[in-house]
């Protein structure tokens, strides 16, 4: 394991260290969120393993890539108002769901490829949640400051990580077209998480269930 | 890697975080001033509101004079000079028409006692918040019913609770208001005041049998009837009046207790105008 994935984990374990510190006082989105460090954290620890036995790390990418769709979606579930926003939310879980089973046996296989086509798919979703709930927010501001709400950490990270990704993977085709190397594809990658993760140990941090009542 | 492929890579990345941070920046703006608005529009919501609760305040102490000078001139005035002229009796009287003229007089002056205290009740719209409005539309109720103008019904249905001083005086008006305008203009016999407390909503219903009123005179005449709208409004509730020429009128006050907490004009809630 690079020095960089240590850093990585190292940064996932403290995000969940404050999930858990701050549990009681976090609204059910965080709670739920912050239970996707330690999968993450998990998928991480195993992958290098897996590597070294079967030469790649595919599997665990396909089941990390529809894992950490449930929980960001499971997330805007309880952030967004609009029933029509949840049930929609509802019924892509369940469209990703089938596409990552049917993506993994027929289109990119489980064992061989990284799942790429999943990640087309629910990055852009993860996208548009995170300007409706932006839009939610303006239609229904609270009276703190934006910087010190939760869900706009949440959603500024997701907006970061969906178009970045999205970003990574267009890259992920020029790259070998070009016969370029992938060291800077391996910095950009870890780059992407890092700040993520940060974003995100900055919105459990900042959530607090009581003051967005009181704010409302 | 060739350096022309890493410039446009840097480029594209620069450009992405940038329109990122753009966006973000342009969000937390936007969001500003969408909660300074906000701020304004509930600061203004508040001032119409308080406006309009004195004003509520101010029709009700004049109600509430007219009551009491009426009162005064037309019974506790008349019945004193009665008594005045009742014990000023000759003095040949007999000793037992001048016990029977005392204890009429006694029995007068109790009754007069009686009404004073009632009208010191009334002085005060304060026990409303006292009272509760069921028990004070009772009181009125009551009151109306003895001067014999209309009969009344009042018919409370369900545990009544508090929907905060100030929503509860604009009810009371509102239904001041319409007792008001069935004395004046519908020549009705019969009244119904029906309050209805359930754990979500509350009704209050104002029914009567009088001459009744197409939308064309409502239009003309019907400052009352918008200021119940108006104010029914400015509670968070709604009003719904119909009426039709020899069909009588009903009032409708719906309001959602819940929504009632930003005009309860307790101090926590008035938290929620700062």
């Amino acid at each position: 394991m690079s020095f960089i994935a240590i850093v990585y984990c190292f940064l996932l374990l403290v995000a969940w260290a404050i999930g858990i510190a701050r549990y009681s006082r976090l609204s059910t989105a965080f709670k739920i969120l912050s239970w996707s460090f330690p999968v993450v954290f998990l998928c991480n620890i195993i992958s290098p393993f897996w590597v070294d036995r079967f030469g790649n790390n595919a599997p665990i990418l396909h089941v990390e890539s529809l894992t950490d769709y449930v929980f960001f979606s499971a997330t805007f579930y309880y952030l967004l108002k609009s029933k029509m926003t949840k049930r929609i939310i509802i019924i892509s879980v369940v469209i990703v769901v089938v596409f990552v089973v049917i993506n993994a046996i027929y289109w990119q296989g489980f064992y061989k490829k990284f799942p790429t086509n999943v990640y087309f798919l629910t990055q852009p979703l993860l996208a548009i949640f995170s300007l409706l709930l932006f839009k939610e927010m303006l239609m229904y501001p609270l009276k703190i400051n934006p910087v010190k709400q939760s869900a706009f950490w949440y959603n500024t990270a997701i907006l970061f990580y969906a178009t970045t990704m999205f970003f990574y993977l267009g890259l992920s085709n020029y790259f070998p077209e070009h016969n370029l190397h992938d060291h800077f594809f391996y910095y950009f990658w870890y780059l992407i998480f890092y700040v993520f993760d940060i974003l995100l140990a900055v919105a459990i941090l900042t959530d607090n269930q009581k003051i967005t009542l009181e704010n409302a | 890697m060739p350096d022309e492929s890493i410039r446009t890579l840097i480029l594209a990345t620069a450009v992405l975080f940038a329109g990122i941070s753009g966006f973000i920046i342009y969000f937390v703006v936007l969001y500003r001033n969408r909660q300074l608005k906000n701020k304004q529009e509930q600061a203004a919501l508040q001032a119409t509101f308080q406006q309009e609760l004195l004003r509520t305040q101010i029709e009700m102490q004049d109600q509430t004079l007219d009551y009491i000078s009426g009162e005064i001139h037309d019974n506790i005035t008349q019945v004193l000079s009665f008594v005045k002229l009742s014990l000023a009796m000759p003095k040949n009287t007999g000793e037992s028409e001048k016990q029977q003229k005392i204890k009429e007089s006694r029995e007068l002056i109790s009754q007069v006692i009686t009404d004073l205290r009632d009208l010191s009740k009334s002085l005060s719209y304060d026990h409303i918040t006292s009272l509760g409005l069921s028990k004070t539309i009772e009181i009125e109720v009551e009151r109306i019913n003895k001067s014999g103008l209309i009969d009344i019904a009042f018919i409370p249905e369900g545990a009544p609770y508090s929907l905060g001083s100030q929503p509860e005086l604009v009810l009371f008006r509102i239904f001041q208001e319409a007792v008001n305008n069935v004395l004046k203009h519908s020549g009705a016999k019969h009244f119904m005041v029906r309050l209805q407390y359930q754990p979500d909503l509350f009704n209050l219903t104002l029914e009567d049998d009088g001459s009744g009123f197409s939308d064309l005179q409502a239009g003309k005449n019907g400052s009352g009837l918008k200021n119940i709208i108006n104010r029914a409004a400015l509670i968070g509730g709604s009003a719904t009046i119909n009426s039709s020429p020899g069909k009588g009128c009903s009032i409708i006050v719906t309001l959602n207790p819940f929504k009632q907490q930003f005009y309860s004009g307790e101090p926590n809630h008035q938290n929620r105008f700062s």
